[in-house]
């Protein structure tokens, strides 16, 4: 018995190996427009900032990194170089306070804590939430409400979901910290997943921050990315700010990223993918493991600015 | 007739794994013997004669019509047509507006609907009142959604819209409101505070009950409640799925157990503790959704919306994008049909003959939400 956990002990940090396998390029080492004390939290820590409609976020400085994990999953194959443009992402997943401010009917199953994350969420629901936040803080929004996939205008200054290589970024880098690596007791300190969450979410920014302050990536609930889900993107994706393949057209499958409340240990990694139905054409969507958290691009001298608001 | 019906009660069988009761053929013969219920008896005696009558043709001389709304010309508006789908007649014409979820009063003399006007989330609905032939049109409230009528036609329940932003999904409500037609006032229902997101809600022929769907509310992930129309009462009637309707003899309730199944079982509304039995009626459509309910007037045939799963259609004016049951959703392929359930019966859509189901209108307009009424002569 003794020997069989620690063969699963071993399986499992082979897996978490996804963040540490390509040191010399590795999301922690990332380089980055900024200065390293910027994006890596050192002296002054990482940058947070309130929103005008008061949600807080965390600047990522973006640069380069190797995303995958050659160790995984088949879909997380191969480890390739990705380099991002600055974004500002959420620092806790958007709970139901946050849903109620935006005026939209709230769809989850666990609603008797303001302060826990929104699920049961549709890709369309997440996307609207962003438009909605947008026009309440006067950016301009990013969805085309009008087009069947609410396309994603990627210059604009509002919310989005995040891109998967965005998500899998923030959720590596900017930190020395083992947690990004963590087997399941260091994992448990960072993350609500199957065997410590009571099979059900729980408010969030209760388990430590990962190195550059962003809760939950790991858990509580599994997060929508903006990307279509395909198995073999990572051979053909692009190698600047992937946004993820085409539509499809049919049985479309978009992306959702961390662990969540029901997740075992090994499905809470950053290089875990996964593709999940929309729900948009579901009246009763009930995947009730389902959120998401905000990201926007912001260029340097509007960061300023909102340190100064700060 | 209470003793009778406990002891049938326990022959039911299980929900299956769909979630729907199941019984045997024997357990059904025993059952049906057991209950003098005039829908499934009638049946029974004169079911071997107009067996092979087609239903469309059994439907022609029948004194009643089916509002319903439907989208043509970039517009959504309100319809009315035979039972047997002949004279489709459109009662609003109104290129401004788009014309929602008809509910015809119990004497067939008026008609209450959602109007909706602009575009995306500065949509405005507006609850409606007009006479059946479309004229008279009066407001009764903005922001409100979803009217059913009381039994006695003197009163118009309604749920007030949970934001004033818009949005299209139906479970988007908070509380419930009845406006009175002779006073012109609206009044919350007494336990109004405690209701949340229900949606489709219909009132018993007796008058003390509403049923209603409640998606992520009240405490319900979701479930179809009844509630007590005065009182505090709620019920959870613990059938999988959504958009309850009473029949107008108050003896049964049609639902749609999911997608692509439409139920319909007896219940007992003159009880404390009312419970849905065993599916007397149980209509399959394994390729199209199925959806919205309704009960003929006299309780021999449900009329439902047909059509192919999608989500909208961005380039429709005046439309949104989810599921395309939920009105205000463009619907291509979509059209309204009546299934005769005056006996017990297990009906594919895909394999029923024409004695047993009709597609009434063909055009594929996005044709939902029927309504039965009693036609005026």
């Amino acid at each position: 018995m003794t020997l069989l956990r620690s063969l699963a002990l071993l399986t499992l940090m082979a897996l978490f190996a996804g963040c540490e396998k390509s040191a010399p390029n590795a999301p922690n080492e990332a380089k980055s427009s900024d200065s390293a004390n910027d994006h890596k939290g050192g002296a002054a820590g990482p940058i947070a900032i309130s929103t005008k409609s008061g949600v807080q976020m965390v600047y990522v400085s973006g640069g380069e990194f190797m995303m995958g994990n050659d160790r995984g999953n088949p879909d997380e194959a191969p480890v390739h170089k990705v380099t991002l443009s600055p974004f500002l992402m959420d620092k806790f997943e958007v709970t139901h306070e946050r849903f109620a401010q935006a005026q939209l009917p709230d769809p989850s199953h666990w609603q008797d804590n303001p302060q826990k994350p929104v699920e049961r969420v549709r890709w369309r629901d997440a996307k609207r939430y962003c438009n909605e936040r947008s026009f309440l803080e006067g950016l301009r929004p990013c969805y085309n409400e009008k087009t069947f996939d609410w396309d994603c205008d990627y210059a604009a200054n509002g919310y989005r979901l995040p891109t998967e290589a965005e998500w899998e970024f923030a959720c590596c880098a900017g930190t020395q910290d083992p947690a990004d690596v963590p087997g399941p007791e260091k994992l448990r300190q960072y993350a609500w997943m199957a065997d410590n969450s009571g099979e059900k979410t729980h408010p969030v920014g209760q388990k430590k921050p990962n190195g550059l302050g962003i809760c939950d990536l790991l858990g509580n609930v599994s997060e929508w990315c903006e990307d279509v889900y395909s198995p073999t993107y990572y051979q053909e994706g692009p190698a600047i700010d992937p946004h993820g393949p085409p539509n499809p057209g049919k049985d479309v499958k978009r992306v959702i990223r961390g662990g969540s409340w029901k997740s075992s240990p090994d499905q809470c990694r950053a290089t875990a993918r996964q593709g999940e139905r929309t729900g948009d054409t579901d009246a009763c969507f009930a995947t009730d493991f389902c959120g998401f958290r905000c990201v926007r691009r912001v260029a340097p001298e509007e960061l300023q600015q909102l340190r100064q608001l700060k | 007739m209470r003793a009778k019906r406990s002891t049938c009660l326990a022959c039911f069988g299980s929900l299956n794994d769909r979630g729907i009761a199941h019984t045997s053929p024997s357990k059904l013969q025993t059952w049906l013997g057991c209950f003098a219920v005039p829908l499934l008896a009638a049946s029974l005696s004169g079911n071997s004669i107009q067996a092979q009558t087609p239903l469309r043709e059994l439907l022609h001389p029948l004194p009643f019509k089916i509002a319903y709304e439907s989208y043509a010309d970039n517009n959504s508006d309100l319809w009315v047509m035979n039972a047997d789908g002949s004279l489709p007649v459109n009662l609003t014409q109104t290129p401004a507006e788009q014309e929602h979820y008809p509910q015809v009063s119990p004497d067939g003399t008026k008609i209450c609907f959602v109007s909706d006007v602009g575009e995306g989330r500065d949509t405005v609905r507006t609850l409606y009142l007009m006479d059946i032939d479309g004229h008279n049109r009066k407001k009764i409230a903005d922001h409100a959604r979803e009217p059913f009528w009381s039994p006695d036609g003197k009163v118009i329940g309604f749920l007030p819209q949970e934001f004033a932003k818009f949005d299209v999904i139906d479970f988007s409500t908070k509380g419930m409101s009845f406006y009175a037609l002779a006073s012109g006032k609206i009044e919350p229902h007494v336990n109004s505070t405690n209701l949340h997101h229900l949606y489709n809600p219909s009132w018993s022929s007796n008058g003390r009950w509403i049923v209603a769907t409640v998606h992520a509310g009240m405490g319900f992930d979701h479930a179809i409640l009844l509630l007590e129309a005065h009182g505090n009462t709620i019920i959870n009637l613990k059938i999988p799925g959504c958009r309850p309707c009473f029949s107008p003899d108050g003896k049964h309730v049609a639902w749609g157990s999911d997608d692509h199944v439409i139920s319909a079982a007896p219940i007992d509304l003159e009880v404390d503790q009312p419970a849905v039995g065993e599916w007397s009626v149980r209509i399959t459509d394994e390729h199209n959704k199925i959806y919205h309910v309704d009960w003929s007037p006299d309780s021999q045939f449900l009329a439902f919306s047909r059509g192919p799963d999608s989500g909208g259609d961005p380039n429709k004016p005046g439309t949104h994008l989810a599921a395309a049951e939920i009105h205000g959703v463009y619907a291509p392929g979509w059209n309204i049909c009546v299934a005769k359930v005056d006996r017990a019966a297990d009906l594919h859509l895909e394999q029923a003959s024409e004695a047993d189901f009709v597609v009434l209108t063909t055009n594929g307009l996005s044709n939902k939400e029927p309504a039965w009424f009693r036609a005026r002569r």
